[in-house]
């Protein structure tokens, strides 16, 4: 029987499952770990590392293994989307009015208060310096970081490696940030429900899914009032305003789930366009994007995963060449 | 035949009080509107009782407790597993 809790933890629901004696012990232990990582990565807490490091620029700061395996990551990405997965976009994020948590915002009827600005220039990402053989990190000033991009899923890699250690069979969920290790002792794929953006109650597709991973980026979830401007938390970099695009969300399926989280926000961004250079430099990725009218399109294979969809669902393939 | 004329307006006149004074004594002794028939009582079905409804001072905006369930255009292949979705956040 597959067990499962949810809780509430970087501003979205956590959801783990497990199969196995040893379930209940090891979804605890991953649910600490998940509360600690929230401490320690998130921006809007002033004890957190990540704000340490932000106060810190100028100078070089010692960090954990963990900071710096995520920033070493988050350069590896940068470099292969050309850019477009950028964790210095904060200045730009805080000026659109995402000064605060989303729960707070929320709790302030959707509506942001921060003044409305222009575009400063900073200092671009690449202009980080990382010193593995000291564990240091030197950002210039002027740059601040947000890790949102990518923590959640490394967040839920390293769960569900943790719940793995006391199961063979798991699943971690964070937001719709999803890895799944093993396969269900009745044989069967894991399940996981495409929310349509428009009316996320409202299930588009079925998806059948094996020991793999699925992340979801939308700009309908983070979205509030800020002037007279309706934004979203997904800032195109190339712009410094919150991208305009072609779809309502996209969803990345492969095996890694901080590739498939970074990818799903980057083929967001990046529309149709960009689709064939970006989903070249992941070549295990598949992805399924919603349009204005809930239609489904995604790459050439992306049917091999839909089990069912609703009958007024129009499925495509993308033509990305 | 005038003798006919006033016995027949006797008459009218006397039938038309016995029968009023009729239906006045049998509305007087019939059951009040309030009064149940017993074989009535007997057979009623006993009204529920209702649990009482959480105020809605209780509610916080943007509460998602008076959202609708998920629904699904489709059949859900296998309700025992937990419930994946994934639309961001």
């Amino acid at each position: 029987m597959i067990r499962s809790i949810e809780f509430r933890a970087m501003n979205t629901t956590v959801m783990l499952a497990a199969e196995g004696e040893l379930a209940i012990e090891g979804m605890h232990a991953a649910k600490s770990f998940i509360d600690e990582c929230e401490q320690r990565f998130s921006r809007f807490l002033p004890a957190s590392e990540v704000t340490e490091l932000n106060r810190s620029a100028g100078q070089w700061l010692t960090v954990s293994d963990d900071l710096m395996e995520m920033l070493q990551l988050s350069v590896k990405y940068h470099r292969e989307t050309h850019g477009i997965f950028d964790p210095s976009i904060l200045p730009d994020l805080k000026r659109a009015g995402y000064d605060r948590s989303m729960d707070d915002i929320r709790a302030n009827g959707g509506v942001s208060h921060s003044p409305v600005s222009t575009r400063p220039s900073r200092p671009a990402f690449h202009d980080m310096s990382l010193d593995l053989a000291d564990k240091s990190v030197r950002l210039p000033y002027g740059l601040e970081i947000d890790l949102g991009g990518i923590a959640k899923g490394w967040i839920v890699e390293k769960a569900a490696n943790l719940l793995h250690q006391y199961v063979d069979v798991c699943g971690v969920s964070a937001g719709g940030d999803i890895l799944f290790i093993g396969q269900p002792s009745d044989g069967m794929d894991w399940d996981v429900y495409l929310e349509d953006p428009r009316n996320p109650m409202q299930m588009l597709a079925q998806l059948h899914i094996p020991s793999e991973a699925v992340a979801t980026s939308s700009i309908m979830k983070r979205s509030w009032s800020h002037g007279e401007r309706v934004q979203h938390h997904l800032i195109d970099p190339r712009t410094g305003e919150p991208a305009e695009t072609q779809w309502l969300s996209v969803t990345v399926i492969c095996p890694c789930i901080i590739e498939a989280d970074v990818y799903a926000k980057v083929l967001l961004i990046g529309g149709s366009r960009e689709t064939s250079k970006l989903i070249g430099a992941s070549s295990n990725a598949t992805f399924i994007a919603v349009d204005s009218r809930g239609n489904l399109v995604g790459s050439s294979n992306y049917k091999d995963y839909v089990y069912e969809s609703a009958t007024d669902v129009f499925v495509s393939t993308c033509i990305t060449s | 035949m005038k003798l006919l004329k006033l016995g027949l307006r006797f008459w009218i006149t006397v039938t038309s009080i016995i029968s009023f004074l009729a239906g006045w004594i049998l509305l007087a002794h019939a059951p009040k509107p309030n009064q149940s028939n017993s074989l009535a009582s007997d057979a009623a079905a006993p009204l529920p009782t209702l649990e009482p409804l959480q105020p809605l001072s209780d509610f916080q905006p943007g509460d998602n407790t008076f959202q609708n369930q998920p629904t699904f255009g489709f059949q859900r292949r296998n309700q025992s597993r937990p419930f994946f979705s994934t639309g961001g956040s």
